[in-house]
């Protein structure tokens, strides 16, 4: 069986997606509607505190929630780390997808300025990926051991680690 | 009351940024339904009922957030063309 197509709220999320391009052409290089009606803005780091600001202030899209700070590692490409916030609007009952790139040794904007739910979403991103955010509070290790060297999550490192136990 | 004075301040803030900018555009037609609805209805249910977003107050902490917002975006400037273009295999799924 197959997803029956809401092709309204496709129709819906993809003027949406137009109106905010349109309004923050500065930092947003591209938008995307996924087949299970998912949006998704892609942006330059440099963006990235204004975007959230403006989908968590502005009246159209009112997105307080931060459910999920993630980074996916994709190393065969110049810029290796993509970071994915995932918010959610309580007003209007929807989600978006917000995609920033950034390479290794790059230092990221935080998001904690502007959701304070980041704060252990970046510890995690930088103690398992190694991403550094610039102007967070106590960025030190979480879910890992203390003496522990190297970053888990990236596509170098084996399966059993480097230190045997 | 407190919303008009509200919205008198961001229609203010709004006139410092330049007049082609797709967010003022905008944000003045959202700021100038709400402020026309708030000026002919004195009664705060009906007000309610007519905005249908929310109670009152959270309405008002809506035009503070809109407020703060507006001031930020001067510094920012967003509608600037792009900073960067992206690598060409950036967004490329799958790989």
């Amino acid at each position: 069986t197959v997803r029956p197509k809401n092709e309204v709220e496709q129709k819906q999320l993809c003027a949406f997606g137009e109106y905010v391009a349109e309004i923050l052409p500065k930092y947003i290089q591209q938008v995307q509607v996924t087949c299970f009606n998912e949006l998704e803005l892609l942006i330059h780091p440099d963006g990235i505190i204004p975007v959230l600001t403006f989908l968590r202030d502005h009246t159209n899209a009112q997105f307080k929630s931060l459910a999920d700070l993630t980074a996916v590692d994709v190393p065969s490409r110049q810029f290796r780390f993509e970071i994915v916030y995932n918010l959610l609007s309580l007003r209007f009952n929807s989600r978006i997808r917000v995609k920033t790139y950034t390479d290794e040794l790059t230092p990221v904007d935080s998001a904690v300025s502007v959701h304070k739910a980041a704060n252990w979403y970046e510890r995690e991103v930088w103690d398992m990926y190694g991403v550094f955010f610039a102007n967070h509070p106590d960025l030190r290790r979480i879910l890992t051991d203390y003496g522990f060297e190297g970053h888990p999550f990236r596509k170098d490192f084996p399966l059993s680690g480097y230190v045997e136990v | 009351q407190r919303l008009r004075i509200l919205y008198t301040k961001i229609l203010g803030v709004l006139q410092k940024i330049p007049k082609d900018a797709a967010y003022r555009k905008y944000t003045e037609q959202i700021v100038n339904q709400r402020f026309n609805l708030v000026q002919t209805e004195t009664d705060v249910q009906k007000l309610q009922d007519k905005l249908n977003s929310g109670h009152i107050e959270e309405v008002i902490v809506q035009a503070e957030n809109e407020l703060s917002l507006a001031r930020k975006m001067i510094q920012w400037k967003p509608w600037e063309p792009l900073v960067e273009e992206p690598p060409s295999d950036q967004w490329r799924w799958p790989i």
